[in-house]
C-alpha cells in the first residue's frame, strides 16, 4: 500500500490536514492580505460577539478575530522552529549515543536522563525568564524541555540499525562515520522521527500557550496563548476573550496530532498507534 | 497575571484621633449615620503577603497596611495634609524653623504593658530610622534629637527643613519600642513576627498564605476605641477571586491595586458596597513615560515634547485606567497643597507632534518611520501592559517606531537603575511633601547608577536643582510654594518626563463599614475610629 | 548483595542529580538580569546605596560568585535550603508549608485518572473500532489537546460562573467553617475543578496509552493461541491482555508521579491554588533565588525517588527486568 493511501485510510487525519491546510494559509497570507492591525484600538473595550467585532472586542476595544488570524503565524512559526530546534538536539545526541555505544552513549544517556529529572515547564519558564521572553527565548526554551524524548527513540533506533549489516558493510568498507550517519542510518531511522517530531510541534504550541498565558510571550507579537492571558482578570465578564483563542489553540493542536497519527499508520504500519503518547 | 501589579509604593499612615476630642471626625467616605457598633470582624484583602510587618525594615505597600494598625507616629495628616496629633498631644515649630519641640500623651502604653516615652522616641529616631529606614534616613540625619524629660522631644535642625513636620506619621517615623529594639540587631529581631506597639490592634497571628490576624488592643489610650473586635488580612492572590469575595460580602475591605480598575465600575454599582478614591493624599502616585535623556533622540526637547503631543491622556484615563485616574501636568500631583496648573500642556494633537519631529530632521523613511525606540514597561500586570501596548500604537502613528522590551520585576528596576533603557514606564508616590517625593526624580544631585527611583532619567536643568534646594530649607510657606509653581513650570516646558496620569486607587468596602477613609492616610489610618454600622 | 547495590545506584544518582540541579541552577539564575536587592528596593519604593549594599550583604551577594556556589552547595547538602529573600524564611519551612497542598491535589488528580483512564482506555480496547471507541478516542485526543489553563477556565465558566455549583478558587473557604467534617466537605468542594482539570488531561494520556498497550499485546502470539483454546473474552482481556498491557501503563504512571509537584503550577495559577506550583512561580517573579532552588530541588527529587519506586515495582512485578539496563 502507498503512503499516501495509507495515510488517507485515516479519516481523522484526513480531517486533521484540511484543518492544518486552512490554519497554515491563515498564519501565510493573513498579514500579506490584510492592512488590518491586530493592535489598534477600533471601537468601544468589551464589546460582545456582534456587527461590529464578529468575535468581540478585548480590553482595548481591539478586534478579537484579527488577533486570532495574525496570532496564527507566531504560533504556527514557535510550533515548528521548537520542534526543528528540539529534533535536532535530540536527533544528534540519539544519533551519537546509538551510533557509538560505549562511554559515549553512557555518558550522553546520563545527560539525557538528568534532562528528563529537570520539571520542565518550570524549568522552561526558568528560562524564558532568564533570557527575557521573545522569540528566541521561548524556543529555546521549548527545545531544551522536549528533546530528551527525541533522543531516546533516535537511540533506540539507531542502536538497531548500528547492527543491520548493511551499516556493518559501509563500516567495513571504510566509509567515514559522519556520513554513515547521516546518509545510511538516517534514512532509514527517519519514518518514527518524522511522527514523533511533529507530535513535539503540537507539544510546542501548548507549550508557548502556557508561558504566554504566564506573561512570558513575546511582548510585540501577538499569540493566543497570550491573548487568553492578557484577559484573564475579565474571563467571568468577557468570556469571548478567553474561548475563541482557546478554540484556535485547539483546533491547530487536534489538527497536528491527527496528522502525526495519520503519519505514523503511514510510515510505520507495524507501530500502528504506538507513538500517539510520548 | 495580575500577581506582582501590588508590589511598589509606599502609601501612607497612620491614626487620626483629633486632639483632645474623642468623637470621631467622619472627614471622607464612610461617612456615619447610624449608631457607631462597637465590635466586629473586619476582613480586608491584603495581596501580595508581605515580606514583614515592621515598618522600616520593609516599606511594601502590603507591610503598610497592617503594620499601620499597630503603630504609630506623633502625628497624622489630614486631607489637605496639615498635622493632626496622634501620640504627640501637641508640638511647636520656632519661628525660625530650627526647633520642633513635641508634648507626648502620657497615657499611652506599649502592647506589652511598658509605657511610651521620650525614650522610644529618640530611640526611633537617632537609631531605628537610621539604622533601617531607607526613605526617612536622610530627613532626621538633619535632625539633633534630645528629650528634656519623660514626655517632651525636642528636634534641633541646622537649616530649616520644609518637609519636616510633614514627616512624623506612622510610615515616615513609626514609634518603636526601645525597651525591645534597643541594643539589638533590629532586622532580625524575633518582635519582627510578633510585634510590639502603641496602636489600637495587637498583632495576634500569621498564616503563611492564608492571614494575618490583629485584635482589639483593650488597653489602647483613647476610651471605647478601637470599635473593631479583630481584623484579618487576607492575601488572596488572583484579582478576580479578590472581586468575588467583595461581591458575596466574605472581605469588606479592598484597596490600592487589589481590585483590576475594569471591575470597580460594577462593584461601585452594588447596593452593598461603596468606592472612594480618597485616602492616597500622603502618597499621591504619578504614573510616567521616563525617557532616558542620555541618549538620542530624547536629549532634544522637541522629541520629548513630541512624545507628549502624540499621546491621548484622555483615551489613556479612560480606556486604560477605566475613569480611575486624572491627568497630570507635572512633576506634582494635583492633591498637593504646592501644586500649580498654570504650566505648558500637551493637549492630544499628532500633527504638532509630526511637525516638531519634521523640525528635528526626524522625517519619514519608506516605511513611514522616523525613529526607532524601545519601551521597557513596567512589569505589574496586564493594566501595565497594555498602558505600553497603547503608547507603542500611538508613538507609532507618528512614525516613532517602539518595540516592547518585555521584563520581570528585577530586570526591569536593574535595566532602570543603571540607566540601560529607552524609554520605560512607571509609576511613584510623590509624598506627602514635595521635597521627600518628587524632587528625587528630577535633580541633578540625585542621579545615581544602580538605584532605582532616583533621577534615572539623567534630566539636569541648574536652574530646577537651585529651586528645589531652596525650597527645601525655605521657612516661609508663600516663598516655598512660589518656588514650587516656579519649578513645575520649567519642568513641565521641558517635559523632563512624559507624565501620563496620577493614579486615583480605589478604596473599595463594604457600605455598613464606616470610617474607612478619613485623612490623607487613607487605608494606612490606624482604624481606631472604622467600625460597623449597626443594623 | 544485589539489592543493596540496587540501592546503592539509586543513593548514588540521586546525589548527582542533586549536585547537578544545584549547579545548573545557580548559574542559570544568576545569568538572569536583576537581583533581589532591586526587587526588594522596587517593592519599598524606597532605596540609596545603603539599603542596596545591606540587602546584597545581608544575603552574601557581594561576594565571589565561587564562594557563593560553594557556600550554597554546602548548605544543601546539609538541607538547609537558606532564607527566602522576601518573605525573610527558611525556605525549607515554606516548601513543607506549601506541599500538602499540591500534594492533595495533584495526587486527587492522579488517582482519578489512573483509575478512570486505564478502565476507559481498556474498554475502547475491547470494543476496538465501534462508535464507543471512536468517540471516546475524540474526547481523549481533545484533552490531550487542549491547554490546561483553557480547560479550567471554561470549568470556572461553567460550574462556578454560570451554575454557581462550586467555588472557583482558593483552597477554602474565605471565613473558615467550623467543624472537622465540614471543613474536609469544604476543601473537597474547593478542589473539585483543579482536581478535574489536572485529571482530565491525565486521563486521556491513560486512555491512549491503555488503549494502544492492549491492542498491540492483543496481537501478540500466546494471546491469539489463548483465544484458539477458546478462554472466554474477558478472561483473555483481563489474564493475559490486561496485566501484560499494565506494565507501560506502571512505568509511565511512575516517571509521571515524579512529575507531578512541577507540573501544577498552571493549575494552581488558575484556581490560586496556594501550592508548591504557585510559589515557584511567585518566587521566579520576585528572584527569590533560594526559594526557588528549593522547589526545584524538591521537584527533581520527587522525580528521582519515583523513578526508585517504579524500578522497584517493575522489578517484582516482570523479573525478566533485571540487572541494571
Amino acid at each position: 500500500m502507498s503512503f499516501f493511501r495509507r495515510f488517507a485510510q485515516n479519516r481523522g487525519a484526513l480531517v486533521g490536514l484540511a484543518v492544518l491546510f486552512v490554519i497554515v494559509l491563515i498564519a501565510i497570507f493573513t498579514p500579506m492580505v490584510s492592512s488590518a492591525d491586530p493592535w489598534k484600538s477600533l471601537g468601544r473595550p468589551l464589546t460582545p460577539p456582534g456587527a461590529q467585532f464578529p468575535l468581540g472586542s478585548d480590553m482595548l476595544g481591539r478586534d478579537v478575530l484579527t488577533g486570532i488570524l495574525f496570532g496564527a503565524r507566531i504560533s504556527l512559526l514557535i510550533g515548528i522552529l521548537s520542534a526543528v530546534v528540539s529534533a535536532l538536539i535530540g536527533v544528534t545526541v540519539g544519533a551519537v549515543a546509538g551510533f557509538f555505544g560505549g562511554w559515549v552513549d553512557d555518558v550522553l544517556v546520563r545527560i539525557t536522563e538528568f534532562f528528563q529529572t529537570i520539571p520542565s515547564f518550570i524549568f522552561a519558564i526558568l528560562l524564558v525568564a532568564i533570557l527575557t521572553p521573545g522569540l528566541t527565548s521561548i524556543v529555546v526554551a521549548i527545545a531544551v524541555v522536549t528533546w530528551p524524548p527525541i533522543a531516546r527513540l533516535a537511540r533506540a533506533e539507531f542502536m538497531t540499525l548500528r547492527r543491520r549489516e548493511f551499516v556493518e558493510a559501509a563500516v567495513l568498507s571504510g566509509v567515514s562515520q559522519p556520513r554513515i550517519i547521516v546518509r545510511e542510518v538516517l534514512p532509514n531511522a527517519i519514518s518514527p522521527l518524522i511522527v514523533m517530531g511533529s507530535l513535539t510541534v503540537a507539544t510546542a504550541i501548548l507549550t508557548e500557550s502556557a508561558l504566554s498565558f504566564l506573561g512570558l510571550g513575546d511582548p510585540n507579537r501577538i499569540s493566543w496563548g497570550y491573548m487568553i492571558g492578557a484577559s484573564r482578570t475579565v474571563f467571568r465578564q468577557a468570556w469571548w476573550l478567553s474561548v475563541f483563542p482557546g478554540l484556535a489553540i485547539v483546533s491547530t493542536v487536534l489538527a497536528i496530532n491527527l496528522v502525526g497519527e495519520g503519519l505514523n499508520d503511514a510510515l510505520n504500519p507495524h507501530l500502528k498507534g504506538r507513538v500517539g503518547v510520548q | 497575571m495580575g500577581l506582582y501589579r501590588t508590589m511598589a509604593i509606599a502609601a501612607v499612615t497612620l491614626a487620626g484621633v483629633m486632639a483632645g476630642s474623642l468623637s470621631p471626625h467622619p472627614l471622607g467616605a464612610g461617612t456615619a449615620h447610624a449608631e457607631p457598633m462597637q465590635g466586629g470582624t473586619l476582613n480586608s484583602t491584603l495581596w501580595p503577603e508581605p515580606p514583614g510587618i515592621i515598618i522600616g525594615v520593609n516599606l511594601n505597600a502590603p507591610t503598610l497596611l497592617p503594620a499601620t494598625k499597630m503603630f504609630e507616629g506623633l502625628l497624622t495628616y489630614d486631607f489637605n495634609l496639615s498635622p493632626e496629633p496622634v501620640l504627640a498631644k501637641s508640638w511647636e515649630v520656632s519661628e525660625d524653623g530650627l526647633t520642633y519641640t513635641f508634648h507626648l500623651r502620657d497615657d499611652v502604653k506599649w502592647h506589652d504593658g511598658e509605657p511610651f516615652t521620650s525614650e522610644d522616641v529618640v530611640y526611633t529616631l537617632t537609631e531605628f530610622i537610621p539604622e533601617v529606614h531607607a526613605r526617612s534616613r536622610p530627613t532626621f540625619a538633619r535632625a539633633e534629637v534630645t528629650a528634656p524629660d519623660d514626655y517632651t522631644v525636642v528636634l534641633t535642625l541646622k537649616e530649616p527643613y520644609g518637609p519636616m513636620i510633614r514627616s512624623f506619621d506612622a510610615i515616615g517615623a513609626p514609634m518603636m519600642p526601645a525597651h525591645i529594639y534597643k541594643g539589638t540587631d533590629i532586622r532580625n529581631n524575633p518582635a519582627n513576627r510578633a510585634p510590639v506597639g502603641t496602636g489600637p490592634f495587637k498583632f495576634s497571628e500569621w498564616k503563611s498564605g492564608e492571614y494575618i490576624h490583629l485584635v482589639k488592643n483593650d488597653d489602647y489610650y483613647l476610651e471605647n476605641r478601637p470599635y473593631l473586635d479583630e481584623i484579618y488580612y487576607r492575601f488572596i492572590p488572583d484579582s478576580a477571586s479578590r472581586a468575588l469575595a467583595l461581591e458575596l460580602g466574605q472581605v469588606q475591605l479592598a484597596t490600592q491595586n487589589d481590585i483590576e480598575l475594569v471591575d470597580v465600575d460594577r462593584l461601585e454599582a452594588m447596593p452593598n458596597l461603596e468606592v472612594t478614591t480618597k485616602g492616597w493624599e500622603w502618597g499621591a502616585p504619578i504614573s510616567w513615560l521616563e525617557m532616558n535623556v542620555r541618549r538620542e533622540p530624547f536629549d532634544d526637547v522637541r522629541f520629548r515634547k513630541a512624545v507628549m503631543y502624540a499621546l491621548d491622556h484622555e483615551f489613556i484615563r479612560d480606556n486604560i485606567f477605566f475613569g480611575w485616574a486624572a491627568i497630570p501636568t507635572g512633576p506634582i500631583h494635583s492633591s498637593s497643597p504646592f501644586y500649580t496648573d498654570d504650566v505648558v500642556t500637551y493637549p492630544y494633537d499628532q500633527e504638532k507632534a509630526k511637525a516638531l519631529l519634521d523640525e528635528m530632521g526626524l522625517t519619514p523613511d519608506a516605511n513611514g518611520v522616523r525613529a526607532k525606540i524601545g519601551l521597557l514597561g513596567l512589569p505589574y500586570g496586564e493594566l501595565w501592559d497594555r498602558l505600553s501596548q497603547y503608547i507603542k500604537q500611538s508613538l507609532g502613528e507618528v512614525g516613532i517606531e517602539v518595540t516592547l522590551e518585555a521584563s520581570d520585576v528585577a530586570g526591569w528596576g536593574s535595566r532602570i537603575a543603571n540607566w540601560d533603557v529607552d524609554m520605560s514606564t512607571t509609576y511613584l508616590t510623590t509624598l506627602s511633601d514635595p521635597a521627600l517625593g518628587v524632587a528625587r526624580s528630577y535633580i541633578t544631585e540625585n542621579q545615581k547608577q544602580g538605584v532605582l527611583f532616583t533621577n534615572t532619567s539623567g534630566y539636569s536643568n541648574p536652574e530646577v536643582d537651585r529651586l528645589f534646594a531652596a525650597a527645601a530649607s525655605e521657612p516661609n510657606p508663600d516663598k516655598r510654594m512660589e518656588m514650587y509653581h516656579e519649578v513645575q513650570k520649567i519642568i513641565a516646558d521641558e517635559v523632563a518626563l512624559a507624565w501620563l496620569v496620577e493614579l486615583q486607587w480605589p478604596t473599595v468596602h463594604s457600605a455598613n463599614l464606616k470610617n474607612v477613609v478619613r485623612n490623607g492616610l487613607g487605608p494606612n489610618d490606624n482604624f481606631a475610629e472604622a467600625y460597623f454600622e449597626s443594623e | 548483595m544485589r539489592h543493596l547495590g540496587f540501592v546503592a545506584g539509586w543513593v548514588v544518582k540521586a546525589f548527582v542529580v542533586v549536585l547537578a540541579i544545584t549547579i545548573l541552577n545557580f548559574f542559570l539564575i544568576r545569568m538572569a538580569p536583576g537581583d533581589p536587592a532591586i526587587v526588594l528596593a522596587g517593592e519599598a519604593g524606597a532605596a540609596d546605596e545603603q539599603f542596596m549594599a545591606q540587602v546584597r550583604q545581608d544575603f552574601g551577594l557581594d561576594k565571589p560568585l565561587p564562594v557563593q556556589l560553594a557556600a550554597y552547595v554546602g548548605n544543601v547538602l546539609t538541607l538547609d535550603l537558606g532564607q527566602s529573600y522576601r518573605a525573610q524564611r527558611p525556605v525549607v519551612d515554606m516548601l513543607f508549608e506549601r506541599l500538602p497542598a499540591t500534594l492533595l491535589l495533584t495526587g486527587t488528580a492522579y488517582l482519578f485518572a489512573l483509575i478512570v483512564g486505564p478502565l476507559l482506555g481498556a474498554l475502547a480496547a475491547m470494543r476496538s473500532r465501534t462508535v464507543f471507541d471512536s468517540a471516546l478516542m475524540v474526547v481523549a485526543l481533545f484533552f490531550y489537546a487542549t491547554p490546561i489553563f483553557w480547560v479550567g477556565l471554561l470549568l470556572i465558566l461553567v460550574f462556578s460562573v454560570n451554575l454557581g455549583w462550586l467555588p472557583p478558587f482558593g483552597m477554602q473557604s474565605l471565613i473558615p467553617v467550623s467543624g472537622t467534617l465540614n471543613h474536609v466537605l469544604d476543601v473537597a468542594r474547593h478542589l473539585v475543578l483543579p482536581a478535574l482539570t489536572l485529571g482530565l488531561f491525565y486521563v486521556a494520556v491513560y486512555v491512549r496509552l491503555t488503549r494502544a498497550s492492549m491492542l498491540e499485546t492483543a496481537s501478540l502470539d500466546y494471546v491469539k493461541t489463548a483465544r484458539a483454546k477458546g478462554l472466554p473474552e474477558w478472561r483473555v482481556a483481563t489474564a493475559h491482555i490486561l496485566r501484560t498491557a499494565l506494565l507501560p501503563i506502571i512505568t509511565f504512571a511512575g516517571l509521571q508521579a515524579g512529575h507531578l509537584v512541577g507540573g501544577a503550577v498552571v493549575v494552581e495559577t488558575v484556581f490560586a491554588w496556594p501550592g508548591i506550583g504557585r510559589l515557584a512561580f511567585d518566587a521566579l517573579f520576585q528572584r527569590d533565588y533560594n526559594l526557588l532552588l528549593g522547589v526545584f530541588l524538591l521537584s527533581a527529587l520527587m522525580v528521582v525517588f519515583f523513578n526508585m519506586l517504579t524500578d522497584i515495582f517493575l522489578r517484582i512485578a516482570d523479573p525478566r527486568i533485571g540487572g541494571n539496563s
